[in-house]
């Protein structure tokens, strides 16, 4: 079992909607993003094409920050989901620096803030009661792994029930996302990558990214 | 990460910060002082000069401080061994453990037991090959990062350790001339021929990078004409290499040259190794994800 994504960028509007549902889902402090929607333009007027991306860590099957981590808490799991342990890192970045799509990030500021100088919002609260973040620790998606898990315990399928599948999958409004078992070649992912050329992004940064993308 | 405006991220060249900003700095200064650590032993021990491996020894100490500053959780240090296999901060924090552990017996021995010659031997020789080890892996860390294209060269081992043994070599200098040692001449000797080497490998590893991709091409252009020039120019180029030269060539001329002046030249070394690490460190872009042109 490895879990994947295919991201139809045709689909994607650049909503974010994705971004919002996983801060609202993990309680991701204030300038901390565990995905984005990048924008950048290819060509010259008047032939110009905007391009979204829709980006998260990449679970990658040869990750740079597994291998990179002194301590083992950057792990991979037996289902391809790479996440960090908070009580073996020590703060050192190697993993940030040596990931090609950065998409890590250290949480420092414990006292940050969405309204600073306000009362914490009541989601902020629960926040630090639900989902309580190790400052100085590195922090990345987890595929919602949370999610996957106590889905497949109820007997549910990721990709396929809503309850064990990763929130920016279930928000999408244009269902640009595609989520579920790259191992199983009979999963609806697998079809859509194959009957849609889906492509890895940067496939030149030799990780083998579960994620992928159709034009 | 946080002053990168999120419409910014990675749709153009995008500065490593990691390594270099706040706490980052604390590990740009203990690849510095590795460096000189290893380099200072190993001349220390060619030149059977037990001060210079105490302060070889002093150095890595300084080292290990500088790597704990950098960590967010220094307590949890002793993790940093769990994986040798496959990283190289974890195999570095061994090398420096080892290096430490051998470089007090030779000291024990030189200055207790004089005459235990082959223990004293073969412990100097463990310690010189960590220290070596110690000098060369963080080269290896940095050039092992493919995300950063200007990191990622082979050269980049070479540079730090050759700037390692540049900068040992100086402090050993300094050390002789408080000692007034009769070994001044053939150290001097070996200054020169590290230095030009040093210089070489340095206009070496920049015209590859070059030529090696649209980013590292990039990086180049920010250390010699962009906001980094300074750095290079007057740290690299001036105290790491100009002066050192000017006055190695000056002393090879006239036998007879003041401490003052050598002591100057030490200085310039050191201050030029520290600017070289800060530049190599500060000078790493990634690629852009997307284009944004």
């Amino acid at each position: 079992m490895r879990w994947g994504m295919a991201i139809e960028l045709k689909r994607c509007i650049g909503c974010n909607a994705c971004v919002l549902a996983c801060k609202a889902e993990h309680f991701v402090p204030p300038q901390m993003f565990w995905n984005r929607v990048l924008i950048g333009e290819k060509g010259k007027y008047p032939q110009v094409t905007k391009l979204i991306y829709s980006v998260r860590c990449n679970h990658c099957a040869e990750p740079k920050c597994v291998k990179v981590c002194p301590t083992g808490a950057t792990q991979q799991r037996e289902d391809g989901i790479v996440w960090v342990d908070d009580e073996k890192c020590v703060g050192c970045r190697y993993c940030m620096v040596a990931c090609p799509y950065q998409m890590r990030q250290m949480y420092e500021e414990e006292d940050a803030q969405y309204f600073p100088g306000q009362e914490l919002t009541e989601h902020e609260k629960i926040g630090k009661l639900l989902y309580p973040h190790t400052p100085g620790v590195v922090q990345k998606c987890v595929f919602c792994k949370e999610r996957i898990d106590s889905g497949i315990a109820q007997g549910l399928t990721p990709g396929v029930d809503r309850d064990a599948t990763p929130a920016c999958v279930i928000v999408c409004p244009t269902k640009a996302i595609h989520f579920g078992d790259l191992d199983d070649p009979n999963s609806e992912i697998n079809r859509v990558i194959k009957e849609k050329h889906a492509h890895a992004f940067h496939p030149e940064f030799d990780t083998q990214p579960s994620i992928s993308y159709i034009d | 990460m946080s002053d990168i405006k999120p419409y910014d991220f990675m749709v153009k060249y995008q500065q490593q910060k990691d390594w270099i900003d706040g706490r980052g700095n604390f590990i740009a200064f203990a690849f510095f002082l590795g460096g000189i650590a290893g380099g200072l032993y190993l001349a220390a021990a060619y030149f059977d000069n037990l001060l210079g491996i105490f302060i070889a020894f002093l150095l890595t100490g300084l080292m290990g401080a500088s790597y704990m500053l950098h960590l967010t959780h220094p307590m949890r240090f002793w993790r940093m061994m769990s994986k040798p296999g496959t990283s190289w901060i974890a195999r570095g924090f061994t090398f420096i453990m080892l290096f430490g552990l051998f470089t007090v017996i030779t000291m024990i021995l030189m200055q207790w037991a004089p005459n235990a010659t082959a223990a004293i031997t073969t412990f100097k020789v463990l310690a010189g090959i960590f220290a070596f080890a110690q000098s060369i892996y963080t080269g290896f860390a940095v050039s092992y990062v493919s995300a950063i294209k200007m990191w990622n060269s082979a050269i980049v081992p070479v540079l730090f350790v050759t700037c390692g043994v540049s900068g040992g070599l100086a402090i050993l200098l300094a050390v002789m001339l408080g000692q007034n040692g009769t070994q001044i001449v053939a150290l001097e000797n070996i200054i020169r021929i590290v230095l030009i080497g040093f210089a070489v490998i340095v206009a070496v590893y920049l015209w590859n990078a070059t030529y090696s991709s649209t980013s590292a091409k990039d990086s180049v252009i920010r250390l010699i004409g962009g906001s980094l020039a300074p750095l290079f120019w007057i740290g690299v180029f001036l105290f790491g290499i100009a002066i050192p030269v000017a006055i190695s060539a000056a002393t090879y001329w006239v036998h007879d040259a003041s401490s003052g002046l050598l002591l100057t030249a030490v200085v310039s070394e050191i201050i030029g190794g520290l600017a070289l690490r800060f530049a190599v460190l500060k000078a790493g872009v990634y690629t852009p994800l997307l284009p944004a042109e």
